[in-house]
């Protein structure tokens, strides 16, 4: 009998470990919430496979640029209606440093270059095929825009929805300023 | 004239001989496949992303690729998240595995519990502690009864 009361007792502290360990390792809001609040962060840990193109890209080497973080998929309408701006503000932005990167989150590989081409994407894509990047930026939907300055740290605006043009270019400003 | 028959026949026949037997099937393969943006399987979705992943699947089966080749290739693009079941070898195999120890170990808990029981184990352990009087209690049971006699 005792023996059976040791494993009961050992079983739910087992389960309470794990409770304690799923409540420890929680990511929290996610980068979004905070920006929205009006806080700069140190941007997260980024490195996934590259959709146009070979191996893996991490942020990390984009330090000491602004970098503008756009998340989208092919099946968004919104991300469709912005993806030309998206594409023109990143030509016009890369002779002043500015580097542009696309996180193409739980879509097909396919798609996903087939969109590029469609919309003349020529700056460097990666894809999140589980959208686990999304926890941890917090992002809630497509498309998000995100701004990094060069210190790496996300910066306010946070664009959620279509982002126009203006929108863009204000984001770069204030990430240049910074 | 009959060869020329015999030639149209065959061309129109073509294709259908050309077909993959046995054929995937498309309701089957979206029930096995899950909608990784809306978490239910693709049967159940008609989101944007789980209709792409349907017609993805409908070309691979035209390309007469078998079940599992498009199960694995589905794998291959997001990994084992996008199947409804857990697989059966590596770190998924956890999910069978933890349920049936379970219920094992909850059935053999069961069995120890009854057998422990039903020998009266419990209740001797209560009763032995409860037989056993002190010397002084015994002495004085003794000369209450022995007041009575």
């Amino acid at each position: 009998m005792r023996a059976l009361r040791a494993a009961a007792v050992a079983a739910v502290l087992s389960l309470l470990g794990l409770l304690v360990w799923d409540l420890v390792h929680q990511s929290g809001p996610g980068v979004a919430t905070k920006i929205d609040q009006g806080k700069a962060v140190p941007a997260p840990l980024l490195e996934l496979p590259r959709l146009n193109g070979e191996g893996k890209l991490s942020l990390a080497s984009l330090r000491g640029k602004v970098v503008v973080i756009n998340f989208w998929q092919s099946t968004c309408y919104p991300c469709k209606l912005e993806a030309r701006d998206v594409a023109e503000a990143s030509r016009e932005w890369a002779a002043k440093g500015v580097v542009f990167l696309g996180v193409d989150a739980q879509d097909l590989k396919s798609a996903g270059r087939a969109y590029l081409e469609h919309y003349k994407v020529t700056y460097p894509n990666v894809r999140d095929a589980i959208g686990k990047t999304w926890t941890t930026w917090g992002v809630t939907g497509v498309p998000e825009t995100f701004f990094i300055d060069k210190r790496g740290r996300v910066v306010p605006p946070h664009i959620t929805g279509q982002a126009s043009r203006k929108k863009i270019d204000e984001g770069i400003r204030r990430a240049l300023r910074s | 004239m009959r060869a020329l028959a015999i030639a149209v026949t065959a061309l129109a026949l073509a294709p259908a001989a050309l077909a993959c037997t046995p054929r995937a099937s498309q309701a089957s393969l979206e029930t096995k496949l899950v909608c990784i943006q809306c978490h239910t399987t693709l049967d159940e979705s008609d989101s944007p992303f789980a209709n792409e992943l349907k017609a993805e699947v409908a070309r691979r089966i035209a390309r007469c690729q078998s079940e599992q080749q498009i199960l694995d290739a589905m794998v291959a693009e997001f990994g084992p998240t996008v199947l409804s079941t857990p697989q059966t070898h590596g770190f998924d195999l956890l999910a069978w595995v933890l349920p049936i120890g379970g219920i094992l170990l909850g059935a053999a808990a069961l069995a120890f519990g009854a057998r422990y029981w039903s020998r009266g184990g419990g209740a001797r352990d209560e009763s032995s502690q409860a037989d056993e009087l002190a010397p002084e209690d015994e002495r004085r049971v003794d000369d209450a009864l022995g007041r009575f006699e």
